[in-house]
């Protein structure tokens, strides 16, 4: 997708900037094109089509350092840009901690850029057609009777397809190229009740893969979590056990993946300072980076700066194994660089391999099952978090009553320690594999 | 362009610019959109992106739109002193290192500093069918500043920003004093806080930041592409009571130099105030050109996107309440008995349908008696949009317009503003401990 020509605008930038004084840099050259076909019940409503392009340029010059970009890349347009970049560079203060990464850790195995699979050729033979025949016959509207609770007041779904290439070039001689194609299809229905209560339902499947998209359910299944929360009342404030649906459980994931980014660490702005090596939480709490698996979105062979990700544990048993610190960070904390983040968490199942969230539920007797989340926050130096939840009472290891307007309130480092339960129903379609997850004693409010 | 600098560790050591160039087609039939956009504006370019958005229009055209009665022409609600383009980035940064010493000095238990100046002026024409032809010439500068504190082994954040539609004369020692005292202020309550007991109980909002209340729980609920859809819990409520009579609420385009103010929004209609809840009655939705097309009247300005990727939709600007006459904050705190007190907040969602939204605190106060005690922090809030509406019980009248850095995300972010006056509501959800 990226031409040749366009590689020599990216090796030009690079030039550019030596002449200019720059004695390192890198150069990121980013192509994607994408399309869209939203429907409004059961008809085009939107139709997008998009291509992009841009050159992202981090300069090293006299012990300085900044970070550029632009979309104009013709010749006389791109030499301006590096000359005005290499000038700004040299007005900031100096940080000899800055540098390329050692070329010993960066990667040599990405050069053609579907080394992992992740690019469908089949993307180049979906016509425009085709896409508008995949969104209609998606939509369920109309398709789908409406039943003496409800009726579907509104559905709108979203078929999109992409292809996407990024090279990165350095001073060190570093190339590795990346390439991606997407096809996704969202949907969010309004469903009315007799009462005239309305309730909303999402549901979305993703492929690197044309032939990997399965659309058929999609429309049905967004209409049944809406449905499923009609009569949906807040349950009593008290400590239940939370079982967390795959489709939402990375929420729990993220800020402590987050905590453990260097950045976070070297200001002294993460609830997980000091735990590198540390149990700190539950032995049920393994985690790792699953980033080479071929086909599966969120897999790549290199970071940001070029670094090569590398397979394996970020918390193993509840202990720190990993801290993510790039070469400017591992220099300010004189710490052994790493990458800059995880890739592709994975949480392994607990405490048996199997386990669907059927058997989750029975094996919590009775709480709240968590569904979806209404915003909320985590205090990043802290882990202290509180999130507004929808989702389910269950007694019995059976869904009895919808719950809405509750919030659940904690903090990470003391939840994680409570986990009973890791599923092994993570859906493949996301870039964070993580699957039902179970905690005791969590807070709600309601 | 976008230009930044960021101050870390004591230093002005990193910094960058952005460019970014391109030109969006729309095409429109009936409410449905087409749309395409090129980095190019070469006619090879220009007219491969109309092939691609005119590929909604399968037939001949559904109606016309038209033509906007402009009227006499509009002020510039953010003319610039002096332009952004024109200014050597060299000159700001003895700012920023100012703005450090400052915030260390006010406070021996600062760990760190992370302060960062963004700056940019966005040049838009706007040419559509009905042969009206537009410019908008738009600055947006912001100083944001996160501080770490550290105290006796108990680490705390606060942060703190400002943005304005301004040019290089928004960078002022007052600006930078002003953010280096909020940066600090509240520190030894932020080290005392705990978390509430949590629960149903009244809560009051304090005077600006508030208006995150009106974003979430209202504001999207009338945007009127939602309601076209017949998915917004408000879609049956025009010129109904939705609230006590005195209540106004509004989204206004005109206030100077704001982050949501527009001289013409994404379609070219000049900006201008709608209020949208008069008296306590619903009374106007916000309208792009499809909606107001749809509903038969006239767009309200609100038609806005991100950037030349994305076509318009229908978006806040500032959103805010007029005065009440209830009195002061005080009074609205002896009034609530018992509660909390909030008054600075990090983020907000709201389910259109459903009209849940919640949004999170970051500071405030508990209400005993009738008066503060103790401060809370990190606690999530969540309600029913209309029936918060319904429960507001008292409006104070000290309203103020938040000069942060908001921003709206609803698919593509918009730069948006909001306020309120301190305002009382009864049962909203509180998180906390059992």
């Amino acid at each position: 997708m990226i031409e040749n020509y366009e590689l020599e605008l990216a090796r030009l930038a690079m030039e550019l900037a030596a002449k200019e004084g720059a004695l390192k840099c890198r150069v990121s050259l980013t192509k994607s094109v994408s399309d869209i076909i939203g429907t409004l019940n059961g008809e085009i409503d939107k139709v997008t089509h998009c291509l992009d392009r841009g050159l992202a340029l981090t300069l090293f010059v006299d012990g300085r350092f900044g970070t550029f970009s632009t979309n104009q890349l013709d010749e006389k347009s791109l030499s301006d840009f590096v000359s005005k970049a290499v000038k700004m560079t040299r007005i900031l203060a100096e940080d000899t901690l800055r540098d390329l990464p050692d070329p010993a850790r960066c990667c040599k195995s990405a050069n053609d850029g579907d080394e992992l699979g992740l690019y469908d050729p089949a993307y180049a033979e979906v016509s425009a057609e085709e896409r508008r025949k995949l969104a209609l016959d998606a939509a369920a509207f109309g398709k789908v009777p409406d039943t003496k609770d409800y009726k579907l007041i509104s559905e709108e779904g979203e078929y999109s397809d992409s292809e996407f290439d990024a090279v990165t070039l350095d001073s060190n001689g570093l190339f590795c190229r990346h390439k991606e194609t997407s096809f996704e299809y969202g949907v969010e229905v309004t469903v009315q009740a007799t009462d005239g209560s309305k309730y909303s339902g999402f549901w979305w499947e993703s492929s690197p893969s044309r032939s990997g998209l399965k659309l058929e359910q999609v429309g049905t299944t967004a209409i049944c979590r809406a449905a499923a929360q009609i009569g949906t009342q807040p349950f009593a404030s008290g400590r239940y056990k939370m079982v967390v649906d795959s489709n939402v459980a990375s929420k729990l994931v993220s800020p402590v993946l987050s905590a453990l980014g260097g950045y976070s660490l070297q200001q002294g702005n993460s609830f997980m300072t000091d735990t590198l090596g540390q149990r700190v939480f539950g032995e049920g709490v393994t985690l790792i980076d699953d980033c080479h698996i071929k086909g599966q979105s969120g897999s790549r062979l290199f970071d940001s700066e070029g670094v090569a990700t590398v397979p394996g544990p970020v918390i193993e048993n509840g202990v720190v194994k990993e801290y993510f610190i790039n070469t400017y960070i591992s220099k300010k904390m004189s710490m052994k660089p790493t990458v800059e983040d995880c890739s592709r968490a994975h949480l392994m199942p607990w405490p048996k391999p199997g386990l669907k969230q059927d058997d989750i539920l029975n094996m919590c007797g009775e709480g709240i099952l968590v569904t979806g989340f209404n915003g909320g926050n985590c205090n990043s130096a802290t882990g202290d978090f509180s999130y507004g939840i929808e989702g389910f009472r269950f007694e019995g290891g059976k869904i009895v009553s919808p719950v809405s307007g509750m919030l659940i309130t904690g903090n990470f480092r003391e939840l994680w320690k409570n986990l009973i339960a890791a599923g092994d129903d993570a859906r493949v379609c996301s870039a964070k594999l993580i699957p039902t997850i179970a905690f005791n004693n969590v807070d709600f409010n309601g | 362009m976008l230009s930044s600098l960021m101050l870390r560790d004591g230093e002005v050591s990193s910094g960058g610019y952005t460019v970014d160039y391109g030109c969006g087609v729309r095409v429109l039939h009936g409410e449905k959109t087409g749309y395409a956009y090129s980095e190019s504006t070469d006619m090879p370019s220009l007219l491969a992106a109309a092939r691609a958005a005119s590929a909604i229009a399968a037939g001949s055209g559904n109606g016309g739109f038209a033509k906007t009665a402009f009227g006499p022409a509009k002020p510039n609600y953010y003319p610039m002193q002096r332009d952004w383009r024109g200014a050597d980035a060299a000159e700001f940064l003895p700012g920023l290192n100012k703005l450090e010493a400052l915030i260390r000095a006010k406070d021996s238990r600062v760990m760190k500093v992370i302060a960062l100046l963004g700056y940019s002026v966005s040049d838009i024409l706007m040419y559509n069918s009905l042969d009206e032809l537009t410019s908008d010439l738009r600055p947006m500068a912001s100083m944001s500043v996160q501080v770490v504190f550290q105290s006796k082994g108990s680490v705390q954040t606060k942060s703190a920003s400002r943005s304005f539609r301004m040019g290089v004369e928004f960078f002022t020692d007052e600006l930078i004093k002003e953010v280096a005292e909020e940066a600090t202020s509240g520190i030894d309550a932020m080290f005392e806080a705990k978390r509430p007991a949590g629960g149903q109980m009244s809560v009051v909002m304090g005077a600006g930041a508030s208006g995150i209340l009106l974003h979430e729980a209202m504001g999207h609920a009338f945007e009127a592409d939602f309601n076209r859809k017949g998915q917004s819990v408000f879609a049956d409520k025009m010129g109904k009571q939705i609230c006590r009579k005195g209540i106004n609420i509004l989204d206004d385009g005109t206030l100077p130099f704001f982050r949501g103010s527009c001289n013409y929004d994404d379609e070219g209609v000049p900006g201008q105030k709608t209020y949208m809840v008069t008296d306590g009655v619903l009374t106007s939705y916000l309208h792009d050109r499809i909606s107001a097309r749809f509903y038969g009247v006239a767009p309200t300005g609100n038609g806005r996107r991100e950037s030349f990727r994305y076509h318009p939709i229908p978006r806040m600007r500032s959103t805010y309440m007029e005065n009440g006459a209830d009195g002061t904050v005080e009074d609205l705190i002896k009034m609530a008995g018992s509660g909390i007190y909030v008054d600075e907040f990090a983020n907000g969602e709201v389910k259109i349908g459903e009209g849940d939204f919640t949004f999170y605190v970051k500071s405030g106060y508990l209400i005993e008696n009738g008066r503060l005690t103790m401060p809370v922090k990190d606690i999530n809030i969540i309600g029913n949009g209309p029936q918060a509406l319904a429960d507001i019980e008292a409006v104070a009248g000290d309203l103020k317009v938040d000069p942060g850095r908001w921003t709206c995300g609803k698919g593509q972010s918009a730069p948006v503003s909001c306020g309120i006056p301190s305002v009382l509501i009864k049962n909203l959800t509180v998180g906390g401990g059992q």
